[in-house]
């Protein structure tokens, strides 16, 4: 089910960039980056309209091989960066992309209140259970008693069950993808981006150097495209369910995605009236009549 | 300073002290008079010991005094803590019963200084008419009124502007203003304070906090968004903001933490809004990774930090000036930034728009030091002028001819003599760039070369040149012949008996002694050099100020005199004395008049 790409956007070279991969061969990003290309061309959005914000990882070095406006910052803190610039000027399209690494330790808070705000930006997290960047180190979600860098001997801490933890949160969209998948991926990408609120999207992707237990073909057997079954992605309890249990299959595809809860501006009281975004509102305000107060 | 009154309102926080002290302080600037208010309070809700002074005054009043003329007192602590804080002939008004003092040092005060102690029997008052103990707070500001001399209408005005709302107290307030005036006038005659007379310019003039000023100049200069997460003495400006979003429409955010609140205002910096965030040393700390990634991504960033005694968490609701070394030196890494200090409600308001516009001229951070006397202390300031400000957004491309020119690598070019390159917005129709923390090629994109690390470095460093040579110098006030003011760069001056270096919050005090000290010392020129821009550090004045000098001292609230330091570290090293407080207090005129007179005999 690939999607045509609209004949008045952007034609897929308009994101293209020079610089060659620096990922290593079988790196699952390859996938996620090629498709997040290819959502957002589907979806007709121009390089200068769309704001990709990285974290800091191995994903993070996408940020120069990929064309539109991007923002690379610090390690844990893309959320933050991210909502800040939708807040300022709605009207561009946000993702923020971090690594498992970032998100579920250092950005961990960020995660929390990024969903609770439900800013109007998508999350995609390169879920390959480790840090990759900093060669190879055990991650809140990398299985308990891997032996790891820095933790030769196996990981004391329990494993996070990072989609039971992200329901908790009663979020507004969840979806999980594969990065081998890129069709299915691209699909779930361009929902991601045009749900209005917090969009999760947690892709497990292959990490062929340090992730031994979590492979390409690991994940390629156990993932299974829900798109293909009839199901209600309204149903919290059962979108958890079907999360959380990866015993068997893996479920990916847009889990679950309700639109009742307004997104961060549009809770604001203060800026219901607003025809304007706070980019476009920048200039000196006369301030003679909140000074009358003080008289 | 002959025409100047103080008194001091004391007792438990919660029991109403500011309530008091805010009510007083509105009347008497209504009634022509210039009021500087500053209160002091520990770090909890209800029960620690507060006080809230106001020195008022027919002419500017800059700073608190270190003694009053009247402490109104709630409980018996402020009897205690406060009884030595009167002047001679000063007045003790005081809610216990049956009260004795004890102690023989007490004694001894009330004795050789001629202390009169007065009962105000509030509960027995509010009792006979049946109202709640809340209500104390009208019954004293009653007494007190009275005592100052002013009119009962004025304060029924006041207490209906303040209490109008509550309409079933309303018959109360207006029963224990009729009772606090007839204590006072059984009781207090002889008590009676004499005002100046009072002068109208004040009348019409705003009476506010540095950091509803503050606020104000944030509005005025067109910041849209604020994120903050609360931490005393910064919180203020985060509630203020808050409090006029619906008339200024700007997005206030109470974030997670300091890292959020900064990141976020970055991140709508970036995409072109005015954006800002404040808070006090420990959320600083919290936020310097972010300043350093401004400083390498070259975005925009203007932070306030509102200090307060460190370190750890120090004392959270005292003031201080420790922070200049923080602001200047955090954040790793080598990086251009600006820092500047206001030192008062006027600064406070028209400094925002000049750190906005040097945030983006530069793109750079800009980090707005304030302390916790700034933030809270009450003054009384003229209109703010709407037209004499400066929107100014340097390299920024908005213009679509100009857009469609440019090229990614136009983001970090590096041939601009000022350092300074492009900056255009995502979601401008324009090529794109990668906005960029890792070291980067003028495109944003990586690049690892040594030749490429040095001449980013070098382009950002080189705003600090230019930056040092294009900030406005120091301000010299002098006082001679019995007149202080402002004197110009160019002015060819003479011989200078003292030159006073200092600031921050510190002008305050600072020219409210050197008006005391130029009455009593005629013939003695004292110079008062005050530093706003504080880095870059421009010098060549002090320089040449110091060498015409005969005594030169810094005054500065913190413990290694961090100016000093800054000042040595550029080779000015003949300012020989230093006045250094680190108890957590704002300096007091009556202080620095002790304390330079000494230096100048």
């Amino acid at each position: 089910m690939v999607d045509r790409i609209p004949l008045s956007g952007p034609a897929m070279r308009a994101y293209t960039s020079d610089h060659p991969c620096t990922w290593c061969d079988g790196c699952g990003n390859y996938g996620i980056w090629s498709a997040l290309k290819r959502a957002l061309v589907e979806l007709g959005i121009d390089p200068w309209n769309v704001l990709l914000c990285f974290d800091v990882g191995c994903h993070g070095n996408m940020s120069d091989k990929i064309l539109g406006y991007r923002f690379h910052g610090l390690h844990g803190r893309v959320i933050p960066l991210a909502a800040g610039a939708k807040i300022a000027n709605p009207e561009l399209t946000v993702i923020a992309l971090g690594g498992d690494g970032a998100s579920f330790s250092e950005g961990i808070g960020h995660l929390v209140h990024g969903i609770r705000s439900n800013y109007d930006i998508t999350f995609i997290l390169h879920n390959n259970a480790n840090y990759g960047l900093t060669t190879g180190q055990a991650s809140a979600l990398t299985p308990q008693g891997q032996p790891m860098n820095s933790s030769p001997e196996g990981i004391p801490e329990r494993t996070l069950n990072s989609m039971d933890f992200v329901f908790s949160l009663e979020p507004t969209f969840v979806a999980r993808g594969f990065s081998g998948a890129i069709p299915q991926l691209t699909t779930i990408f361009k929902a991601a981006i045009e749900h209005r609120g917090f969009s999760y999207v947690d892709v497990l992707q292959a990490c062929p150097t340090y992730n031994r237990f979590a492979t390409h073909e690991y994940l390629m057997e156990r993932c299974f495209d829900i798109a293909g079954e009839k199901y209600d992605a309204a149903d919290l309890s059962r979108a958890r369910a079907l999360a959380v249990d990866t015993t068997g299959r893996i479920v990916t595809g847009v889990l679950y995605c309700q639109s009742a809860v307004p997104s961060f501006m549009h809770q604001l009281a203060t800026r219901r009236a607003a025809q304007t975004t706070l980019v476009e509102e920048v200039g000196l305000r006369d301030v003679a009549s909140l000074c009358s107060v003080f008289q | 300073m002959a025409n100047r009154i103080a008194f001091k309102i004391v007792g438990a926080q919660g029991q109403g002290v500011n309530s008091v002290g805010e009510m007083v302080a509105k009347g008497l600037k209504r009634a022509g008079y210039c009021v500087f208010g500053n209160r002091e309070y520990a770090s909890l809700i209800k029960g620690g010991h507060s006080s809230y002074q106001l020195d008022v005054s027919d002419s500017l009043v800059r700073s608190s005094s270190a003694l009053v003329d009247v402490v109104v007192s709630f409980n018996h602590h402020g009897i205690l803590f406060n009884l030595h804080d009167l002047k001679p002939g000063g007045v003790l008004l005081h809610q216990t019963l049956q009260w004795t003092f004890e102690r023989p040092e007490d004694q001894e005060y009330l004795r050789d200084r001629e202390i009169s102690v007065l009962y105000l029997p509030t509960e027995e008052i509010l009792a006979k008419l049946h109202a709640k103990p809340i209500l104390g707070n009208v019954l004293i500001t009653a007494v007190v009124w009275a005592i100052l001399g002013r009119a009962k209408e004025e304060l029924f005005a006041l207490v209906q502007e303040r209490f109008g709302h509550k309409k079933d107290l309303l018959a109360q307030n207006l029963a224990c203003i009729d009772a606090g005036w007839a204590f006072a006038q059984e009781q207090a005659e002889a008590l009676r304070l004499s005002l100046p007379k009072p002068d109208d310019r004040w009348k019409n003039q705003l009476l506010l906090t540095g950091s509803q000023a503050m606020g104000l100049g944030m509005v005025h200069a067109g910041c849209r968004f604020f994120a903050g997460y609360p931490m005393t003495p910064a919180s203020p400006l985060l509630s203020f903001l808050a409090d006029i979003q619906k008339q200024s429409g700007m997005v206030i955010k109470q974030a997670e933490d300091e890292i959020t609140a900064v990141q976020m205002t970055v991140g709508a910096m970036h995409a072109g809004t005015r954006a800002a965030t404040a808070t006090s040393g420990g959320g600083y700390d919290l936020m310097t990774e972010t300043v350093s990634m401004c400083g390498i991504s070259e975005t925009p960033l203007v932070i306030v930090l509102a200090q307060r005694p460190g370190p750890g968490t120090g004392l959270p609701t005292w003031t201080a000036q420790g922070d200049l070394l923080l602001a200047v030196g955090s954040g790793h890494g080598e990086f251009p930034r600006v820092v500047l200090s206001v030192s008062d409600a006027v600064d406070a308001f028209s400094l925002m728009p000049e750190a906005f516009n040097l945030a983006e001229e530069w793109q750079l951070p800009v980090i707005v030091l304030t302390d916790k006397h700034t933030a809270e202390a009450i003054s009384v300031v003229e209109h703010f002028p709407m037209d004499r400000t400066q929107l100014r957004r340097g390299a920024l491309v908005t213009d679509a001819r100009k857009l469609a020119s440019l090229t990614s690598a136009d983001r970090y070019a590096t041939d601009e003599e000022n350092g300074v390159s492009p900056r255009w917005l995502p979601g401008t129709k324009a090529a794109t760039y990668c906005a960029q923390s890792y070291e980067h090629a003028p495109d944003g994109s990586f690049e690892e070369s040594a030749q490429n690390a040095k001449a980013q470095m070098e382009k950002r460093m080189r705003k600090m040149k230019v930056l040092q040579q294009s900030l406005p110098g120091p301000e010299l006030w002098v006082a001679r012949d019995g007149e202080i003011g402002l004197e110009g760069a160019e002015s060819a001056g003479s011989q200078i008996d003292l030159l006073v270096v200092g600031w921050g919050s510190t002008k305050g005090a600072a020219l409210d002694a050197l008006e005391e000290l130029t009455a009593t010392h005629v013939s003695s020129v004292i110079g008062y050099l005050h530093y706003t821009y504080l880095w870059p550090l421009k010098t060549e004045r002090v320089r040449a100020l110091a060498a015409r000098a005969k005594r030169r001292v810094l005054v500065e609230g913190n413990q290694q005199g961090q100016l000093h330091m800054l000042l040595a570290m550029h080779g000015i090293t003949t300012i020989n004395d230093r006045i250094l407080a680190y108890d957590g207090r704002a300096f007091s005129s009556t202080d620095l008049v002790v304390r330079l007179t000494s230096l100048l005999s």
